[in-house]
């Protein structure tokens, strides 16, 4: 067993977990970071952040380096590399934080593990991604192997909607694929994504209300099944590569039987306080539930618990307590 | 080979480094805008530590080395490819929810073998 005994165990080195780190590090607690990858998780992808505020626009990873820098600045210590595959609240009431070869442990833990794109869960889409043969989450990784060709791409959320005007810029035609006639995405972007279709002989093609039922091909994607939900009609739509954009799970499989989950595996939390099913335990970010999955709401969580986690300190009991009781802003 | 730590491959010497070698390879193919690919860097320098000796792990920087990319077929970055006496035997696409054991297990598949 570990000797040493952390504050604090931040799991995550995303905008949760860099959020919670700066604050638990200004307050003099040692702080502790696990990071399955490196810092920054989904926010790497991106290199347009637009609504991040004070920052007309900033990409993900130099954001990430900034947040790292000033994190370690005050003192955090950040593990790359440390995939924590198990968690257990000791008899003290301490909580052991196991990677594959170390163990780790603290007087509390702040969840921040992330989430990761869904799949669309269609005939195709494991065989074609597996391969390496056409199948894509990331367009800003994958729209310059596609230069000079046909793509589609699936979703309607901000994601979505960014990646499609992005793999615009390679392929010789994206068609974005939508299940409703509306977009969720920010009417920026809609506006933005609007008007690159409606240019004169424009590359970009929106089908709304359309659903992919299968991706096809042979050894390679070579077209993609359509569905027309209002009319039924299917199609077979050819296209050279197909990017998927329908939203974000949480990354929580290693917390079955930790911390209790919803079915779809978010964190289930109280969500003023942040406080989960275990004392000491709180959950920050895309991984909770109720989480707006935007970088600021991260940011926002980790700063919350790494508060509230001062009040568990002072009182313990704080932890049953119910939020009806402490309304009052800032708690103590 | 230098100990335990990732290599660079080029397209010149893409045979023997990865082809030609007594071990089974992890050639890494990535690029530095790609967020995922850097993200895995961490992960793949843990294993080319751990296996050091068993086996090794190439890089390849596809904006500098296009041949070798261009010869895969490369759609996908970071594509990682696992190879056994000059053959591909296995592949991950992508940064997998368990990157790094998916990984391991594709390596120690290999490993078995001999």
């Amino acid at each position: 067993m570990a000797e040493t005994i952390h504050d604090v165990i931040i799991i995550g080195a995303g905008p949760a977990g860099l959020g919670a780190g700066l604050y638990t590090a200004r307050d003099r607690l040692d702080t502790l970071i696990l990071e399955k990858f490196m810092p920054g998780g989904q926010i790497n992808n991106t290199d347009r952040i637009e609504n991040y505020p004070g920052f007309e626009k900033i990409d993900g990873p130099g954001l990430i380096e900034n947040m790292h820098k000033q994190v370690e600045s005050f003192g955090a210590r950040i593990q790359s590399g440390a995939d924590v595959d198990r968690l257990e609240r000791l008899d003290n009431g301490h909580l052991a934080v196991h990677t594959g070869k170390d163990t780790y442990v603290a007087r509390a833990v702040i969840l921040a593990p992330g989430s990761s794109y869904r799949k669309l869960g269609v005939p195709g889409e494991d065989e074609f991604r597996n391969a390496g043969a056409g199948v894509s989450y990331c367009g800003t990784c994958d729209a310059p192997f596609f230069r000079e060709k046909a793509v589609v791409s699936v979703g309607g959320g901000n994601t979505a909607l960014e990646e499609t005007l992005h793999l615009a810029k390679y392929a010789s035609k994206v068609t974005l694929i939508h299940r409703r006639d509306e977009f969720r995405a920010e009417k920026v972007l809609v506006e933005e994504l609007l008007a690159k279709a409606n240019e004169p002989n424009s590359n970009l093609v929106i089908r709304y209300d359309t659903v992919a039922t299968a991706i096809e091909g042979k050894g390679k994607v070579q077209s993609v099944k359509l569905r027309n939900v209002k009319t039924n009609e299917g199609e077979s739509y050819p296209c050279d590569g197909v990017f998927i954009f329908v939203g974000m799970v949480p990354n929580t499989d290693f917390l079955k039987g930790f911390v209790e989950l919803t079915d779809v595996g978010f964190i289930k939390c109280d969500c003023a306080y942040l406080r989960t099913s275990v004392p000491g335990v709180f959950a920050a970010g895309d991984c909770r539930i109720g989480a707006a999955m935007q970088l600021v709401t991260a940011v926002a969580d980790g700063v919350n618990a790494a508060m509230q986690l001062k009040q568990y300190f002072r009182d313990p009991a704080w932890w049953n307590m119910p939020v009806s009781d402490m309304l009052s802003p800032g708690g103590w | 080979m230098a100990a335990g730590k990732t290599i660079d491959v080029t397209d010149a010497d893409f045979a023997t480094e990865v082809l030609e070698s007594d071990v089974p390879v992890v050639v890494d193919f990535w690029a530095p805008w790609c967020g995922p690919c850097r993200m895995a860097g961490p992960v793949l320098e843990k294993v080319a530590d751990e296996y050091d000796g068993r086996a090794k792990v190439c890089k390849v920087n596809i904006d500098d080395e296009r041949q070798v990319a261009t010869q895969y077929g490369i759609m996908s970055i970071p594509t990682l490819f696992v190879f056994d006496d000059g053959q591909l035997v296995d592949q991950i696409t992508g940064i997998t929810p368990n990157f790094e054991a998916d990984l391991k297990k594709k390596l120690d598949a290999a490993l078995a073998t001999k």
